[in-house]
C-alpha cells in the first residue's frame, strides 16, 4: 500500500497552482488536507504525475462575514468550521453537521474544499452546500467563476470543475430571519460517512412557512427533495404535512443499495430522519419568532 | 516481631509497567528495527478466489530499478518445505499450503509471488509489472453446497471439502426431543471476524552468514511454536534459529499461527545474506491475517414444563475457509463449538455434531474465544427462547439448569469438566449489579411510550489454562499444556524471571514480575521479566487460550520458590540463623527477633564474588528453571448483562449499560484483569453489531478497508462496570485462572438477548450476528405485516 512514484510541488500562490494544473493537462492532483486523496494514492486507484501542495499558498483559509452570510476559505479545516464563533452564531445547522465528519485527527487536516472537490455523495459537507444553496468560486489560471452548488455535484465523486480549475471559496448565503434547522444522519459508527441523512431549514411568518430547505443523502449525489419543500412551503407545518414531506423527502433521488444499506432502507432512513429533521427545524423556528 | 502477611503484589492494582514504554513510543515493535542492508519484501496476491496458475512472466519486474528477485513456488521449494496441520483426530484431512501459492490458488490474498527490493515503494513498483495468467475454476464460497457430493473440490487430494467430522453425544437427545414438551430452535449464524490488531503483521530475518545463524524477528503471540516448525520447514538445526516477539501490538488469536511470509522472509534472508522485512499493510491484514467464527448451527433444545432442560442437539457446520492452519488445524474452532455448546449447565441429553467446510475464503484460525462466543450465543438464546415459551424469567431459567455450586467437579455431556467455580453467585451477582427487578419496571414504562428497551443475560464457562492432557486443538501433535519459566538472581543482586510466553498487550511484564516478587521476596522494581524469545527457554508455545497467567504464573511461583529456599540455605550459614528463622522481604534477607540481615545484593556478592564465604559444599547458584503444567485447566465462568435502546424508526441499537460479573480465581492484578474485560468486550460488541467479514458470490471480498469492516471505536463503546467473584482455582498453582478471552465470548450472546428482548413485543429472536440496521429493519416490517 504504497504509492506510484509522483512529483511533487508546492506553489505560494494560487496563480502558479493553476499554472501547474494547465501545464499538466489532467495529469496533476491538489493535495489539500488529503484525508481522501492519500489513500486513494496509497490504494494506487490513482495515479497522478504531480502532485499540486496548496497549503503554502497564503489567503485560502478563513471565515468572513459577508453580506448576513459567510465566505469561507477553501483551505479552512473542518475543525476551524466547528468551532467557528461565527459558524456558530450564523449556520448552527453547520457547527452540528460538522460533528458528524470523521474523527478530531481528521478535522484537523481536512479542508473544506477538499471535502467538496471529492464530492462524496454521503459527505455531510456537501450535504450543507446543497441545502444552504452554496456559491462556489473556481479559480484557473485565466480568473474566477462561480457555481452553484445544485451544479456542482455531477454524481458519486465527479464535480464540475474544469481539470485546470481550483476550488478557492465557498460562499454559504445569509439565513432569513425566523429560520429554524434541523439535521439528522444516521451512520452505523460515530465519524463514518452517513448511511442517510436529511438536514431542513424551515422559515416561518406567524404560522405558515414560507420557505422551505430539505437536503438528502442517500442517492448517487446529495439532492434537494423539492416535492417534499413545495408541499411544506406555505402550510402551517401541521403533522399530516410533514409526513408526507417525509414520505416525498425518501422518493427524492433513487436510493443507493451497499453493504452498509438496501435502498429499501435508505429510503426508510431518509423518510424518518427527515421527520425529525422538520420537527427539529420547526420547533427552532417558532422559538425564534417569541 | 513483625507478622509476615503474604502475598502483598499477587491482588494489587499496580499500573502496567511496560505502559510508560508503549505510551510514549518507545517501545520497540517489528518495524522499529531497522538493520542496514536491509531489503523489503511485497507479495502479489491472487485476485481470483479460485484458479489454476496456467503462467507467471515475471521478467519485466525482475529487470525493474532496486529489484533483488522476483519469486515463485518453483524458486520457494528449494527452499523451504510446504506446511501441513497434521492432528490425530479422525476424520481430518491436512491440507499442503506453499508459502507461495504453486499451480492453484484458493482465496483472494493468497500470495503468488515475491518481490525483493531496497525499498516497499519499488517492491510494489514491480508488483505491477508481473503478469499471472489464470484459469478460473468454480468458487467454493458456500459451505453447505461446498459439502455435497460434486462439488467442486478446493484441495483434490483430500477428496472432499469437509476438512473433518466430530460428534459428542450422551443419552439420546434426537429420542428426548420427539417428545419434549417444550422445544425451542433454529438456525443461528455468526458471521466471520478479523482479529484487526493495531500493529498488523510484521516479520524481519535476519541472517548473520558467519554462523549461519538466521533470527525471525516477528510480531507472533507464539515465537516457540514458529521456531520448532520453521527448523523442519527450512532445514536447519534449531540452534541456528531463534525467534523473538519483540513489543507486539496485539494479537487475538491472528498472530498465533504460522503465516507464509514468515516463512518467506527466512528464505530469503538466508539466500541473500541481508535482512529481510514484510510488513503487512491493512489490506493484506484485512484479507490474509486468519479470520474466525464462521457458523451456522442448527439447534434445537427440549425442556419439562417446569423448565429442566432435557435434551440439546446441534449441528454445526464450520466455513474454515482455504488451508487448515497451522499448528491448530481447521477443528480448532468447529470442535470448540460443540464442546462448549453445553455450557454451564446440566444438559442429561447431548448431540453435538460438527463438519468443518473448506471454502475459497482467507484460512480460519484461532479468534479471542475460539468457539465459546458463539456456541455461548446459540445457548444462551435458545435460554432466552426457552423462558418465553415457559413464561418463565429468564435468570430464573437459568438458575434452575446450571450446574449448581455443590455439585462441582462436573463432567458436562461433551467430556469437559468443570472445577469448583461460580455460575450462581455470578448470575445473582449480575442481577443485583445491574438493578434487573427495577430495570423490568423502567422497560415496561418506555414500552408504553414508544421507547424499545431490552435487558440480555448470557452466562458462561469456559475451560482456561489447559495442560498437557487436553490439546489446545484436537489430535495437534505439539504440547501446548506446559511452560517453563527461569528465575536468577545474578551476582548484582538484580531478579531476572525468563519466560517463553509472549505478552502481547496483556501486561504480562507486570503480572508476572507480581508473582515472582511476592514468592521470592523480591522488590517488584528489582525483577526483570524476559520474555518472547524462543532462545530464552528449552520449551515453549507462548500466549494464547487464556493460558500465560496460569502456565506462565504457575511455572513462575514454582521456580522463584526454588531460588527462595536457596536464598535461605545460604543465609542460614551466612547469617547463622535456623532456616525457620529466616524471612525474606522486599529484596532483603531477615533473621526474625534480630536486626541481623542482608540485602540480595550481599547476598549475591557472597554467593558469586567473595569466594570463601559460603565453602564449596554448601555452594549454590541461585537460580531455578522449573517446568509447570495444570494437567487438565481450570474453569472461568461469568454471567454479562446488557441493556440496550433500539431506535424504532432507525434501528440503531445502543447499548446503555455493560454488567460482567466474572470469576477468574485469585487475580494477580485486578486492573489489568478489568482491562482485559473490558477488551474483550468491545470486541464481544463489534461481534453483536458492527464487524463482519464479507465475500461475494465470486470470492471477493468486499471488506477490505476499515471502512467497510465496521470495528467499534471508543464512541460505540458502553460504560463498563465488572464485579469480581474470587475463587480460588482448586486445579492450579496460584489458584488463578485464565480470563484473556471472556469478554468476548459473553458479550455476543448478552447483546443478542438484550436485542431479542427489545423487540419481544413483536415476537421478534435475534438468530444472526452481526445485528444490523438492515436485519432489524426487515425483521420488523415482516412482524408488522
Amino acid at each position: 500500500m504504497k504509492p506510484a512514484a509522483f512529483e511533487y510541488a508546492a506553489p505560494s500562490s494560487l496563480q502558479e497552482a493553476t499554472k501547474i494544473l494547465a501545464d499538466y493537462n489532467g495529469e496533476a492532483k491538489i493535495l489539500a488536507g488529503g484525508q481522501s486523496l492519500v489513500p486513494m494514492l496509497n490504494f494506487r486507484l490513482l495515479k497522478p504525475q504531480i502532485l499540486v501542495d496548496i497549503n503554502r499558498i497564503p489567503n485560502l483559509d478563513y471565515i468572513a462575514e459577508h453580506n448576513g452570510g459567510v465566505r469561507i476559505g477553501a483551505l479552512t479545516r473542518h475543525y476551524a468550521l466547528e468551532t467557528s464563533p461565527v459558524i456558530a452564531a450564523r449556520f448552527p445547522v453547520i457547527s452540528e453537521a460538522m460533528r458528524h465528519v470523521a474523527h478530531l485527527a481528521i478535522r484537523n487536516r481536512g479542508t473544506l474544499g477538499g471535502s467538496l472537490s471529492h464530492a462524496d455523495p454521503a459527505a455531510e459537507l456537501a450535504l450543507m452546500a446543497i441545502l444552504l444553496d452554496a456559491r462556489l468560486t473556481a479559480a484557473s489560471a485565466s480568473g474566477t467563476r462561480i457555481i452553484e452548488a445544485k451544479d456542482f455535484f455531477v454524481g458519486a465523486l465527479s464535480n464540475a470543475l474544469e481539470e485546470s480549475e481550483i476550488l478557492r471559496e465557498v460562499e454559504f448565503p445569509g439565513f432569513p430571519l425566523f429560520t429554524g434547522w434541523g439535521f439528522e444522519e444516521f451512520a452505523q459508527r460515530l465519524g463514518d460517512f452517513a448511511v442517510a441523512a436529511a438536514a431542513a431549514t424551515l422559515t416561518m411568518s406567524g404560522a405558515r412557512c414560507t420557505q422551505c430547505r430539505i437536503a438528502v443523502i442517500g442517492g448517487e449525489t446529495v439532492v434537494r427533495a423539492v416535492n417534499a419543500e413545495a408541499l411544506l412551503t406555505s402550510s402551517s407545518l401541521d403533522d399530516k404535512t410533514i409526513t408526507a414531506a417525509a414520505k416525498a423527502a425518501a422518493q427524492a433521488t433513487p436510493m443507493n443499495s451497499d453493504l452498509r444499506a438496501s435502498s429499501d432502507l435508505r429510503a426508510h432512513l431518509v423518510e424518518a430522519l427527515t421527520r425529525r429533521a422538520l420537527e427539529a427545524a420547526k420547533h427552532r423556528a417558532l422559538e425564534k419568532q417569541q | 516481631m513483625s507478622v509476615e502477611v503474604r502475598p502483598k503484589l499477587i491482588g494489587a492494582r499496580i499500573k502496567r509497567v511496560e505502559d510508560p514504554r508503549l505510551l510514549t513510543g518507545q517501545g520497540s515493535f517489528v518495524d522499529d528495527r531497522q538493520p542496514a542492508r536491509m531489503l523489503h519484501v511485497a507479495f502479489r496476491r491472487s485476485d481470483h478466489s479460485h484458479a489454476r496458475i496456467t503462467n507467471i512472466e515475471p521478467s519485466a519486474a525482475a529487470k525493474m530499478p532496486g529489484v533483488f528477485g522476483v519469486f515463485t513456488a518453483a524458486d520457494m521449494n528449494l527452499m523451504a518445505k510446504p506446511v501441513r496441520a497434521t492432528s490425530r483426530s479422525k476424520d481430518y484431512h491436512a491440507t499442503e499450503m506453499h508459502a507461495l501459492a504453486k499451480d492453484k490458488v484458493r482465496y483472494v490474498g493468497e500470495p503468488v509471488v515475491a518481490v525483493l527490493a531496497e525499498s516497499r515503494y519499488l517492491a510494489e513498483d514491480a508488483l505491477e509489472a508481473i503478469d499471472i495468467e489464470f484459469d478460473s475454476l468454480p468458487t467454493v464460497i458456500d459451505p453447505e453446497e461446498a459439502m455435497k457430493s460434486g462439488a467442486p473440490l478446493l484441495h483434490e487430494e483430500a477428496g472432499s471439502n469437509v476438512l473433518l467430522t466430530r460428534q459428542f453425544a450422551r443419552g439420546d437427545a434426537d429420542g428426548e426431543l420427539l417428545t419434549a414438551p417444550v422445544r425451542v430452535k433454529g438456525r443461528f449464524r455468526f458471521g466471520r471476524k478479523t482479529p484487526l490488531a493495531i500493529e498488523n503483521r510484521t516479520y524481519l530475518a535476519e541472517y548473520d552468514a558467519g554462523r549461519q545463524a538466521l533470527t525471525l524477528y516477528s510480531s507472533t503471540q507464539v515465537p516457540g511454536i514458529l521456531r520448532d516448525a520453521l527448523v523442519d520447514i527450512l532445514d536447519i538445526s534449531s540452534h541456528q534459529l531463534r525467534v523473538v516477539a519483540p513489543d507486539v501490538g496485539g494479537g487475538f488469536g491472528g498472530k498465533s499461527s504460522l503465516y507464509p511470509e514468515e516463512i518467506v522472509v527466512c528464505a530469503l534472508a538466508k539466500r541473500f545474506g541481508r535482512p529481510v522485512k514484510f510488513v503487512s499493510d491493512r489490506l493484506e491484514d484485512l484479507a490474509t491475517t486468519s479470520q474466525g467464527f464462521d457458523e451456522i448451527l442448527d439447534a434445537e433444545m427440549g425442556f419439562d414444563k417446569d423448565g429442566n432442560i432435557l435434551a440439546y442437539r446441534a449441528e454445526v457446520i464450520g466455513d474454515v475457509g482455504a488451508y487448515s492452519i497451522y499448528p491448530w488445524t481447521a477443528a480448532l474452532e468447529p470442535v470448540q463449538v460443540i464442546s462448549f455448546l453445553p455450557g454451564p449447565y446440566k444438559i442429561p441429553n447431548y448431540r453435538g455434531r460438527v463438519r468443518a467446510v473448506a471454502t475459497s475464503k482467507s484460512p480460519t484460525g484461532p479468534y479471542r474465544g475460539v468457539g465459546r462466543p458463539i456456541s455461548t450465543f446459540v445457548t444462551e438464546r435458545l435460554i432466552d427462547m426457552g423462558a418465553r415459551r415457559l413464561n418463565m424469567d429468564p435468570a430464573e431459567l437459568r438458575l434452575r439448569n446450571f450446574v449448581g455450586p455443590k455439585e462441582f467437579p462436573y463432567k458436562t455431556c461433551s467430556g469437559i469438566v468443570w472445577d469448583q467455580s461460580s455460575f450462581t453467585e455470578c448470575l445473582e451477582r449480575a442481577c443485583k449489579e445491574i438493578g434487573y427487578d427495577a430495570f423490568l419496571k423502567e422497560q415496561a414504562g418506555a414500552r408504553a411510550s414508544g421507547r424499545w428497551l431490552g435487558v440480555g443475560f448470557a452466562s458462561y464457562a469456559e475451560l482456561t489454562g489447559i495442560g498437557s492432557r487436553i490439546s489446545a486443538a484436537p489430535g495437534m501433535p505439539i504440547n501446548t499444556g506446559t511452560e517453563l519459566s527461569t528465575v536468577k538472581i545474578d551476582s548484582t543482586g538484580s531478579v531476572t524471571a525468563i519466560f517463553g510466553i509472549a505478552s502481547h498487550g496483556q501486561g504480562l511484564e507486570t503480572t508476572l514480575a507480581q508473582v515472582v516478587a511476592d514468592e521470592l521476596g523480591a522488590r517488584m522494581e528489582d525483577v526483570r521479566v524476559i520474555q518472547g524469545d524462543s532462545a530464552a527457554v528449552a520449551h515453549s508455545t507462548g500466549t494464547y487460550a487464556s493460558r500465560s497467567a496460569v502456565l506462565a504464573g504457575g511455572a513462575a511461583t514454582l521456580a522463584a520458590k526454588a531460588v527462595r529456599e536457596k536464598i535461605i540455605r545460604v543465609s542460614s550459614h551466612l547469617l547463622e540463623a535456623a532456616p525457620a528463622d529466616i524471612r525474606v522481604e522486599h529484596g532483603t534477607v531477615f533473621v526474625t527477633g534480630t536486626d541481623r540481615k542482608m540485602t540480595f545484593k550481599e547476598l549475591a556478592r557472597a554467593v558469586y564474588s567473595e569466594m570463601g564465604r559460603v565453602p564449596l559444599d554448601i555452594r549454590e547458584d541461585l537460580e531455578a528453571t522449573k517446568q509447570y503444567d495444570p494437567v487438565f485447566g481450570t474453569t472461568t465462568s461469568a454471567t454479562h448483562v446488557a441493556i440496550v435502546e433500539i431506535d424504532a424508526k432507525t434501528f440503531r441499537v445502543k447499548v446503555l449499560r455493560y454488567q460482567v460479573v466474572e470469576d477468574c480465581g485469585k487475580m494477580i492484578n485486578p486492573l489489568i484483569v478489568d482491562g482485559q474485560v473490558h477488551g474483550g468486550v468491545a470486541q464481544g460488541i463489534g461481534a453483536a453489531l458492527l464487524e463482519k467479514i464479507i465475500y461475494d458470490d465470486k470470492g471477493q471480498l468486499l471488506t477490505a478497508s476499515l471502512v467497510d469492516y465496521l470495528v467499534p471505536s471508543a464512541a460505540e463503546i458502553p460504560p463498563m462496570k465488572v464485579s469480581h467473584i474470587e475463587t480460588r482455582s482448586p486445579s492450579t498453582v496460584g489458584g488463578f485462572r485464565g480470563m484473556g478471552e471472556g469478554g468476548t465470548i459473553g458479550a455476543p450472546g448478552a447483546i443478542a438477548n438484550a436485542v431479542s428482548n427489545a423487540l419481544s413485543h413483536l415476537g421478534i429472536e435475534i438468530t444472526e450476528l452481526p445485528i444490523t440496521p438492515e436485519q432489524l429493519f426487515r425483521a420488523v416490517r415482516q412482524s408488522t405485516k
